[in-house]
């Protein structure tokens, strides 16, 4: 069949050009001058605090969104209230603000000048944009759906037998949901644990609003990237993005190991 | 619910705010300047170029990996994902690499409106692929080998029966295509040049905004962007419900 | 343990799952809940079991009131369809569950009470499996066992709580006739074991004759007959029941069963004029499909000898009545 071939020809064509080769010259250019060169972009002070700033960030917002996606997943399935649809659209709405927006939006809450809540807290000596907590805020809402949406399905794919069972056979509702329910989703839960971690990582058009990109104190590695090309040091920049790009295939690695488990259970 | 507030809602309730403080004519204005209005066609039609593409590209790409076997395929269908993964920044980068100045083959189409479409390209790309994809999987090959012996060639069996059933899915990811690439900003930073009324998108004319302090007028054309992406959503939804109507 | 259903209706939304149901099961019995899908008999054991909450009416089980106590404190064990097994846990892990959460270590517990503790859940678990034969599969995954066999895991589980009552949903439905069969006959000999009052829900009338003592029809929410097999085959109260549980024959418009008619070879006093259009021999008995004029057929049930004595053949002309002992109901 000829056009088999064809189709294969075409699509993979496609996606060398527009995602392998592009990617594949990271890694060529970020050791264009050596892989010493490389090596000590990423291992300047600078570089260094900028992998830790996003360290922190991953660090704060995946276990809260984690707990937050598993308790929201449990109320959208197994709870009935009132607002229990808006709640469920409301959390895909991430998905549809523009990162700029988010940081936008931050920096209206939480600015230090005429931020609603930013004024009331610079009083109490504490600072948000322009430094941690507002970085790690806009961190935490974009990647606050996955979590969710991964652990709905499988909620209800699961039903409600198991946990009807556990009830029969004397258990509470705390025994069942971390001895039964937990359990039983366990899966979809580590899916989304690792969509929200890569996201995480990759966060750079709120944290570019809110963080003021002071080097060496309120840079993460994606601003890190920007800030070497900007100062035409391609090698940093390329050899930064390299390290990024490394912990995305591996995010791929473990999302590839999930799925089929979770497609499982 | 509290969580949700805090982190989402409430900041999102003040970019709305902000954008009337001083009154719907400023906000009118500040939308329809002249440089908000260019970045925000060239967005929205940069998106629409890529939903196109990508709805052709993509069910393309679901086809082959579903029901084509060729060695490697494996890693391929995970590098679908790669997108999705990857930091926009450092997309920006890459397609730089290969698709700017320094390009080993030769391709210069930084700071173009290519470049643009090049980025929303990229980032939008698992979208429709993934959509499609398990639809693709449950199809019941016994609907074509119908068809098939009832006299229908290979063409028509895709156009008649697997495409109305795919149908509802390319919609769906197109939709979601769409509103990511409405508000995409990382990818385009560095490969774009961001250039005023040529290259600059709505995501980077409001970044500007911010930078030189002027919140108004960049809480207004986010609300525009917001209703924008909102908007599309719905509509993609609802299209995509409607096809999934038609096939039951 | 008794159990007393004192008038509970339950509705949801527009359909009348149970309507005004009244029903006294003995201690120690074994029932069945019989009727077509629909007919409200789920409702009525989840009811029981705590898993819903009826809009109006009482359930009381061993004489007290139960109606407001959560499933957990009941005491009842209750076996899904769909076994409801902890997939996430071994055989063992889930027959041992209802132990396992009651006996929670405290702290200031001595360690030697603590492992005496799970000693005595673990040789209760051995007990049970024994019970119900997967002695051996302890440490096996429910994804690894038969549907069979996952059924009677879910029972040695719902057992291992010491139930007051036990509450088995269509427990067979899922499984294929021949371990449908084993597990039936099964069960009742667990009952003669175990004595515990026993409920199960079932819309096979051959699995509620063959297994209960006492048979309840139910159909759209309300109790249509309540009796030993014996007493609805023989006795049925309405056609509904007359219908569901055994075959019948309409003949000069009432219902009786095909193997209470009599063919005679001449008219006589009560007879209806039929002819017949085919005999089959399904090996004992021989069955007689006749036209009753006016388009409508019927058929009747013989025994072999009979049709011979009678020289029974296509395209004669006889009379059917219903046999003197026989109470047939009118349609």
């Amino acid at each position: 069949m000829r056009s088999k071939y064809a189709l294969r020809f075409l699509a993979l064509g496609y996606l060398a050009a527009l995602l392998g080769i592009p990617v594949a010259l990271v890694f060529i250019n970020a050791f264009q001058d050596g892989i010493g060169a490389a090596w000590e972009a990423v291992t300047t002070p600078e570089a260094q605090h900028a992998f830790y700033m996003t360290f922190v960030m991953v660090a704060v917002a995946v276990p809260l969104n984690t707990v937050f996606g598993i308790l929201c997943a449990h109320a959208i399935v197994r709870q009935r209230f009132r607002g229990r649809a808006l709640l469920n659209a409301m959390v895909d709405l991430p998905f549809a603000v523009s990162p700029v927006v988010v940081g936008l939006a931050l920096l209206l809450v939480y600015g230090r000048r005429d931020g609603w809540v930013g004024e009331w807290l610079a009083e109490q000596g504490i600072q948000v944009i322009f430094s941690t907590p507002g970085m790690i805020l806009a961190t935490m809402f974009v990647s606050l759906p996955f979590v969710v949406r991964e652990v709905v399905p499988v909620l209800r794919e699961i039903g409600t037998d198991q946990e009807q069972a556990a009830a029969t056979l004397g258990a509470n509702a705390f025994q069942t949901f971390f001895r039964v329910t937990l359990p039983a989703i366990r899966y979809g839960v580590a899916y989304g644990v690792v969509l929200t971690t890569a996201r995480a990582l990759g966060e750079f058009g709120a944290v570019s609003v809110v963080s003021g990109k002071i080097s060496g104190q309120t840079q993460t590695a994606t601003l890190f990237v920007e800030e070497r090309f900007q100062r035409f040091d391609l090698t940093g920049a390329y050899a930064a993005s390299m390290v990024l790009a490394l912990l995305a295939l591996a995010t791929l690695l473990a999302m590839n190991l999930i799925k089929p488990k979770e497609a499982r259970s | 619910m509290t969580y949700l507030g805090v982190v989402a809602l409430i900041p999102l309730a003040a970019v709305v705010a902000k954008s009337l403080e001083a009154g719907l004519d400023t906000f009118w204005s500040a939308v329809t300047n002249d440089q908000a209005v260019a970045s925000l066609r060239l967005t929205l039609i940069a998106s629409l170029i890529v939903v196109i593409v990508n709805a052709l590209a993509g069910t393309l790409i679901a086809w082959v990996l579903v029901r084509d076997d060729f060695p490697g395929k494996g890693i391929v269908n995970s590098l679908i994902d790669l997108p999705f993964a990857l930091p926009t920044i450092v997309a920006s980068l890459t397609l730089l690499a290969f698709y700017g100045p320094d390009s080993p083959v030769g391709i210069d189409v930084a700071f173009t409106k290519v470049a643009v479409v090049l980025a929303l390209l990229f980032v939008t790309l698992p979208f429709v692929v993934r959509a499609v994809q398990p639809v693709l999987l449950e199809l019941d090959r016994e609907m074509e080998q119908a068809a098939e012996s009832l006299g229908a060639s290979r063409a028509t069996v895709f156009r008649r029966i697997v495409l109305p059933n795919l149908l509802p899915a390319i919609i769906a990811g197109g939709g979601l295509a769409f509103a990511r690439a409405v508000g995409e900003f990382g990818s385009l930073v560095l490969i774009t040049g961001n250039i005023p009324f040529d290259t600059q998108a709505a995501s980077v004319f409001i970044f500007g905004q911010v930078e030189s302090d002027n919140a108004v007028a960049a809480s207004a054309v986010s609300v525009v962007l917001l209703l924008v992406s909102l908007g599309l959503l719905l509509l993609f939804g609802r299209l995509s419900k409607k096809a999934l109507k038609h096939e039951e | 343990m008794s159990i007393v259903i004192d008038s509970v209706s339950k509705t949801f939304g527009d359909y009348v799952a149970l309507d005004d149901v009244r029903l006294e099961v003995r201690d120690g019995s074994l029932t069945a809940l019989l009727g077509p899908s629909g007919g409200g008999k789920s409702t009525l054991l989840r009811v029981i079991a705590g898993l819903e909450l009826p809009d109006s009416g009482m359930v009381r089980i061993a004489g007290q009131d139960a109606t407001d106590t959560p499933p957990q404190r009941r005491n009842v064990g209750f076996v899904f369809q769909h076994y409801a097994a902890f997939k996430h846990m071994t055989v063992a892990g889930n027959v041992a569950f209802g132990l396992t959460i009651r006996k929670q270590p405290r702290w200031g517990m001595l360690a030697r009470t603590a492992r005496s503790r799970s000693d005595e859940i673990e040789a209760k678990v051995d007990e049970l499996l024994k019970l119900v034969h997967l002695d051996g599969f302890a440490h096996r995954y429910p994804s690894q066992l038969s549907g069979g066999q996952r059924q009677r895991m879910a029972l040695a589980r719902a057992l291992a709580v010491e139930p007051r009552v036990l509450l088995l949903d269509e427990p067979f439905g899922a499984l294929d006739a021949t371990v449908r069969k084993e597990l039936r006959a099964w069960l009742r000999r667990l009952h003669d074991e175990v004595h515990v009052t026993t409920v199960f829900v079932t819309h096979d009338q051959e699995e509620a004759m063959e297994v209960a003592e006492q048979i309840v029809v139910l159909d759209h929410g309300r109790i249509q007959q309540v009796g030993t097999p014996r007493e609805l085959y023989e006795r049925p109260t309405n056609d509904f029941v007359m219908r569901f549980i055994g075959p019948v024959s309409e003949i000069g418009g009432r219902w009786i069963r095909p193997h209470d008619v009599e063919i005679l070879l001449e008219p006589a006093e009560g007879t209806s004029e039929a002819m017949i259009d085919r005999i089959l021999h399904l090996g004992f008995e021989v069955r007689v499909e006749l036209s009753l004029g006016e388009g409508e057929s019927t058929w009747v049930q013989t025994t072999r000898s009979r049709a011979e004595e009678l020289e029974l053949a296509e395209g004669q002309i006889v009379w059917l009545r219903a046999e003197t002992e026989s109470e047939p109901v009118s349609a």
